[in-house]
Order: structure tokens, then C-alpha cells, then sequence
């Protein structure tokens, strides 16, 4: 394979990232908020297999890949819990809830 | 030798052993005694932090590395004590007992999850301290985020709740940015330890155009250890996480847990990327920036715990206005710095908690004059101001002295003018907050108002005596390291 | 094979695009279970077997579990809620976003300033996966036993009933 694969995993991830952030940002759900941040960590996961298939450390980056999907679930748990306990408070996923800590 | 080696084990075995026992202790049982055993775990830690200190120190070693098993492995990854390190578990056993301390008054249900969720931070935090490769690094930050996350969340209050979801959200950003950094590094170096890192000499035998993916990971990894630090202008979840959790978490989060998860990771950076200028530029940057935003946010609060949390963001600037300056005092200033404020602001949120506790307030235009009637609370919260501001002989005077002079030998001289400009802003808001709550005349309604007692009491007296006695006797603490070697 | 690299980064790139523009959360956390049984494939096509499993059995299955469970639990894929979240408005300006940053990155790899490093081909025997795991990574393996820990208390803190 030539460089070019490379590159376009590159701009390709790059381009899920932004559309992530862009996701979370933009979104008044709770649960699109953590969908958004899991369609980034998609795009960093492929960053470290790329890596590892560029400097020819494929198991390293393996390894890598594992511990960071391990980690990927356990914050989504988390996330998930955070924003089914504010349902239970105010009875919406709605981020335009979450005013009152200001100043 | 023997000893160090066990002393590096105990910063794993005993938090995890009180896990164990803790989980497997009847409910009723671990919700009583909990929080002594965590009470033990952090002592313990002091006392093996401080002991491995020493004993480093006495035999002219700077670090000591062990591993689980196999150590003969030589390409193995592998957890490493040193000088610095040991000073930051010190700092992280001292904030763990000030906040199991003040626990004991303000955490009334779940106690046996604070505990559990205390337990894996500490680990958390130990790890990211011990471990010699950037990856386990970002995996023990994850394990500092989660319980911090969850820590906040627990009691689920509204606020508690929404200060952890903005946590959460800014904090997985942060390691989106530090993983995609991570990744263009390993794809050049083909390692991430850090004796590789720095041996493999990134800027020198590349081609021009790859310096384009290494400025991009250090950008990226510069903004997400800003975000975990709280730096401006990356300090929007800060605030809002500190003042929501309880105040017995929100001692851990302000007084350790933003600096192990986002100050170390800049220690670790400028230590391996020192040949790049712009690190030190760009950190130089969001340290003064951080002072200035961050204290002027703080002059307009009325929530007690948030002033206290802008002035961290503030106090975070001067940390790495020392790590920017690049050289050996630097560094050492900004550790000294951030065992000056793991102590004072502990005891800020201490007496946020005391006040709380007695007035059933945050609001600061509802106190006053509680002097009279809260001496020891009034008295710890002056220490811990004026060594803040960094009033001589005061604790704070001395680090922000050591990163001034190496701002200045290293040729930052505008940012040393301005961090020492700035102290002036500290002083002023806390003066402000001081004032309010404390000066002045005692409202009618206070009037039957008694001292905190108790856990509380002697968390504030404990953290005041560390902060005097560590300003008075800073000389010879320094005529100490240039003896055996570190200055 | 290199077809399917670039099929596959294609699939995984739409249905990312369009786990953030669904309206529905049930639709998007399908779409991002697609997205990333297709990284799944490019990692196998890429020689890292293992990772591949884990990610088409872990990501891309039990995070959608865990997305399913929430959405049942909070009952909120209902279609008069979708108008409530604006999402339609809010992401409109989305594609164009992406088609802008798209062009700029496509300029940026393009300029002859920037080069990706040259790939090294593998030259690892079969058993070196199980090698750098328990041996070179043993500090991460204690901490992924650290983070499930953390993981199994915050089912305890967060999801437990209230007494």
C-alpha cells in the first residue's frame, strides 16, 4: 500500500473528529453529547492503529488500541450514568437544563 | 534499598487492601468504619512518601524504578519513583487526609462509596505519578478522571450532577486531544516510554515536514493537559465541578487532583520536548493568562467555594509560569508551588466546609464579623491567604520567589514583571472575601454561633501548621536539596 | 485490499457523520455501531487481528447495548421529543462545515510541507501480541484492572436505587 491510504485515514479521521465536536457542541441532548464524543474516539483509535501500522510497531499499537477501548466503554458507563440520574432529576435529557451553576 | 522498594509497593497495596476490606465488610459495618481505614491509607502514604524521600535522598539516588513482575524484560514498561514524584504523593497523601477529615463532618450517606471512590483516585493519582511511559500515563489519568467524575456525581444532586457531566464532557476532550498527540508521537518514535522518547531526539535528523505532525501532538497535547488543569482559556468546567461536588471532594479536585492530572502532565512534557521553545512559550502564554482571567473572575464572585476555585485556575498560572521558564529551579519552584497550594487550598476549602457547617451558607454578602466567633477557622483562612498572595515569611512567598528567578535567568522578564504584578489581584480578592466573611460586625442572627469542632478542626489546625511551618523554615529546605544535590 | 481500506473508511465516515445528524438516538447509536464494525474491518485489513475483535465485539456491541439500555430506561426516542431538541436546525450547517475543513486538510496534506513518515513493514512473530501485552505493558494491564474497578463502583454509585 502507498502513502496515499495513509494520508486519506488521516484527513478522514480528522474530518470524524470535527464532526464529533461539531456534534457535542451543537446538540441540546445528553446522550447525542456522549455519541458525539464516541464518533472522536472512533477516529483516535484508528490514529493509533494507523501509527502502529506506519512504524511497524503493529502489536504495540494493539495493545494500545485494547486498553483505550476498555477505558472507551468504562467512560461511556459513566457518561451514560451522569445523564440518566439528571433524567431522573428534571424528567428531560435536556442540556438547556443544566443552568444552574453560573457567575 | 529494601526499604525504598517497599515503600514504592505500598502506594498500590494499601489503597487497594482498604478497597478490599471495604467491599468485603458487611454494609452497615464499612459505612461506620470506612473512613478511619481511608484515614490510615492516606497516613500511610505520607509517611512512605516521606520516608522514601529521605531515604532517596540519603543515598544520593534520584530515582528508583520496580516493576510487578518480570523485570528482567528490558524493553518493559516499568513504574519509576523520583525526587519530584515523592514530593507530589506526599502532597496527595496530605490533600487525601485533609479530605477524608473533612468527610468525616460533611459526607453523611455513601460513605463506603466515598471511601471506594477515594481509594481508586489515590491509585490513580499514584500511577500517573510512578508510571515512565506517556500511554500508561494517559491510562491512569483516565482512572483519576472517572473517579473525580463520579466523586462529584455520587450524592446526585442537580448541581453535583451537572459540575460532573461538564467535567466529563471537557475531560474526554481533553484525552481525544492528548490520545491523537500520543499517536503522531508513537508514529514516529515507535515508543512511548519516556527514556525512548527523549533518546530518539525528535527535532533533529527528521525532514522539515515532519515537524508539522510533531508541532500538531504537541499543540494538542498542550491544550488537552490546559483543559485538565483548568488554565484559561480552558478553565469552564473548573469552576462550575468545584463548587458543585461536596466540599470534602472538591478539597481533593482543587487541591491535588487538577494538579496531578494536568500540572504533571506538563512536567512531563517539558521534561521530554525541552528542545522545543515553543512549548515554553506557549505555557508561558496560558500562565499568565490564567493568573490575571483567573483572579479577575474571582473579585466578582459571591459563592464562597467558587472564589476559592478561580483563584486555583489563578494559582495554576504560576505553576506554569515556573515549568515554563525550563530549567532545574523552575521546575522546583512549581513543585514546591504546588505543595504550597495543595496546602492552602485545602485549608480554604476546609473553612468553606466549617462555614458551612455552622451557617448553612456559601453566600459571602450573607456572613460577617464570624471572626469573633469562629477564631481558629478566621485565623487558618488569613495563613492561608497571605501565603497565597505570597506574603513574607509565608509559605506561598518562596515558590512564587524560586519562579520569578527562573523566569528572570531565563530570559522571561516581561512574564516575571507580571506574575509579580499580579500577586497584588490575589491579594486583593481574597482581602475581599476575608473581609466579608470574616471582619466587620457579627450579623444578630449569628449570634448563638459556635467554632466547628471536631475532624474539621483539626484538619484547619494540622494544614495551618504545615503552611507556617514550611514558610519559616523554607531556608533550610533549600540549603537541604542544594546539599545533596538537586539545586 | 486496498479496496476495502478505502470502501470501509468511506462507510465509516458517512455513518459517523450520521450518528451526529439522526435525529433519533436510537438511529444514531446504530449508525455508530456500523461505523465502527467498518473500523473494525480496516483494522483487520491493517494486520491488527486482536484489536479488531475488540473493537466489532466491544464498541461497537456493548456500547450500543449500554446506548439502548439508556435510551429504554429514559424513554426519550420518542418523535415529539426529536422536534424539541432542534437537532435539525441545530446540525444543519454541519456538511458545510466538514466540506470547508475537508478542503483545508486536502490543501494542508497536499502541500509539499507536510509528509507522512514512511511505512516500516512488520517483522514480528505470531506470539508478540501476548509478549508486549503481559510483559512490555504490565503497567497497563494493572491499569486496566484499575479502570474496571472504577468502572464496577460507578455502577454502584450511579445506578443504584434510592433509598
Amino acid at each position: 500500500m502507498n502513502a496515499f491510504v495513509e494520508t486519506a485515514m488521516l484527513v478522514v479521521g480528522f474530518l470524524l473528529i470535527i464532526a464529533g465536536c461539531y456534534g457535542l457542541i451543537r446538540t441540546y441532548h445528553l446522550l447525542k453529547i456522549v455519541i458525539g464524543v464516541e464518533v472522536a474516539m472512533k477516529a483516535v483509535t484508528m490514529f493509533i492503529v494507523l501509527a502502529g501500522f506506519i512504524n511497524g510497531k503493529a502489536a504495540l499499537a494493539q495493545t494500545f488500541v485494547i486498553t483505550v477501548i476498555v477505558i472507551e466503554v468504562v467512560v461511556a458507563v459513566v457518561a451514560v450514568g451522569i445523564a440518566i440520574n439528571l433524567y431522573n432529576n428534571y424528567g428531560s435529557m435536556d442540556v438547556r437544563n443544566l443552568k444552574k451553576l453560573k457567575g | 534499598m529494601q526499604v525504598i522498594e517497599y515503600s514504592a509497593v505500598l502506594f498500590f497495596a494499601v489503597p487497594l487492601a482498604i478497597l478490599l476490606i471495604n467491599i468485603l465488610f458487611p454494609k452497615q459495618l464499612a459505612e461506620k468504619f470506612s473512613i478511619y481505614l481511608a484515614g490510615i491509607a492516606a497516613i500511610t502514604q505520607i509517611a512512605a512518601s516521606a520516608a522514601g524521600f529521605l531515604l532517596l535522598s540519603a543515598y544520593r539516588l534520584h530515582e528508583y524504578e520496580f516493576s510487578f513482575w518480570d523485570m528482567t524484560n528490558a524493553g518493559s514498561v516499568r513504574f519509576g519513583v523520583n525526587t519530584f514524584s515523592l514530593v507530589i504523593l506526599f502532597c496527595i497523601g496530605l490533600v487525601s487526609l485533609a479530605s477524608i477529615l473533612v468527610a468525616n463532618r460533611t459526607v453523611d450517606k455513601k460513605r463506603a462509596g466515598y471511601v471506594n471512590l477515594l481509594m481508586m483516585l489515590m491509585l490513580g493519582m499514584n500511577g500517573m505519578v510512578m508510571v515512565t511511559d506517556l500511554f500508561s500515563l494517559y491510562v491512569f489519568l483516565e482512572i483519576v478522571g472517572i473517579a473525580s467524575f463520579v466523586l462529584i456525581a455520587m450524592f446526585k444532586s442537580d448541581t453535583g450532577l451537572e459540575g460532573a457531566f461538564k467535567y466529563l464532557v471537557m475531560s474526554i476532550l481533553a484525552s481525544i486531544m492528548i490520545l491523537t498527540g500520543l499517536s503522531f508521537i508513537f508514529m514516529q518514535t515507535g515508543s512511548l516510554q519516556y527514556a525512548h522518547v527523549v533518546g530518539m531526539n525528535l527535532l533533529e535528523g527528521q525532514s522539515s515536514p515532519q515537524l508539522m505532525l510533531i508541532y500538531a501532538a504537541m499543540t494538542l497535547m498542550i491544550a488537552g493537559f490546559g483543559i485538565k488543569t483548568g488554565a484559561v482559556p480552558f478553565h469552564s468546567w473548573l469552576p462550575d465541578a468545584h463548587q458543585s461536588a461536596n466540599t470534602a471532594v472538591s478539597v481533593l479536585l482543587s487541591g491535588i487532583v487538577i494538579k496531578v492530572a494536568g500540572i504533571y502532565g506538563f512536567i512531563v512534557l517539558t521534561g521530554l520536548f525541552s528542545k522545543l521553545p515553543a512549548v515554553n512559550m506557549a505555557l508561558a502564554i496560558m500562565g499568565t493568562v490564567s493568573i490575571i482571567i483567573g483572579a479577575l473572575f474571582a473579585l466578582r464572585q459571591n459563592h464562597f467555594k467558587r472564589i476559592v476555585a478561580y483563584s486555583s485556575v489563578s494559582q495554576m498560572g504560576y505553576i506554569l509560569l515556573g515549568l515554563s521558564a525550563g530549567s532545574i529551579l523552575g521546575l522546583l519552584g512549581a513543585v514546591v508551588h504546588v505543595f504550597n497550594h495543595a496546602t492552602f487550598k485545602s485549608t480554604l476549602f476546609t473553612n468553606a466546609a466549617a462555614v458551612h457547617e455552622q451557617t448553612g451558607t456559601y453566600d459571602i454578602d450573607e456572613m460577617g464579623g464570624l471572626e469573633k466567633k469562629m477564631p481558629v477557622t478566621g485565623f487558618s483562612s488569613l495563613a492561608a491567604f497571605m501565603s497565597t498572595a505570597g506574603i513574607p515569611p509565608f509559605a506561598g512567598f518562596w515558590s512564587k520567589l524560586l519562579i520569578i528567578m527562573a523566569l528572570w535567568d531565563s530570559g522571561f522578564q516581561l512574564f516575571a514583571a507580571i506574575a509579580l504584578f499580579a500577586s497584588i489581584f490575589t491579594a486583593v480578592y481574597f482581602l475581599r472575601l476575608q473581609k466579608k466573611v470574616f471582619f466587620g460586625k457579627l450579623l444578630s442572627k449569628f449570634a448563638g454561633l459556635t467554632e466547628i469542632g471536631g475532624s474539621i478542626k483539626f484538619a484547619q489546625i494540622m494544614l495551618t501548621v504545615v503552611t507556617i511551618a514550611t514558610g519559616l523554615f523554607f531556608p533550610f529546605a533549600l540549603l537541604y536539596l542544594k546539599g545533596i544535590g538537586i539545586l | 485490499m486496498e479496496a476495502v481500506v478505502y470502501i470501509c473508511l468511506g462507510l465509516m465516515f458517512i455513518f459517523g457523520v450520521l450518528a451526529v445528524m439522526f435525529r433519533s438516538i436510537l438511529k444514531s447509536a446504530i449508525a455508530l455501531a456500523v461505523a465502527s464494525a467498518m473500523l473494525g474491518i480496516i483494522m483487520y485489513v491493517l494486520g491488527s487481528v486482536w484489536a479488531a475483535i475488540f473493537e466489532i465485539s466491544v464498541c461497537s456491541g456493548l456500547i450500543t447495548v449500554i446506548f439502548i439500555s439508556a435510551i429504554s430506561l429514559s424513554n426519550t426516542d420518542k418523535q415529539d421529543l426529536a422536534k424539541l431538541y432542534e437537532d435539525k436546525e441545530r446540525m444543519a450547517f454541519l456538511p458545510t462545515v466538514l466540506i470547508i475543513s475537508g478542503v483545508t486538510l486536502l490543501l494542508v496534506v497536499t502541500s509539499p510541507a507536510f509528509s507522512l513518515p514512511a511505512a516500516v513493514p512488520v517483522a514480528e512473530a505470531a506470539d508478540t501480541l501476548r509478549e508486549t501485552l503481559w510483559i512490555h505493558r504490565q503497567v497497563d494491564i494493572w491499569g486496566q484492572a484499575m479502570v474496571i474497578i472504577t468502572g464496577a463502583l460507578t455502577v454502584v454509585a450511579l445506578f443504584k436505587e434510592r433509598e
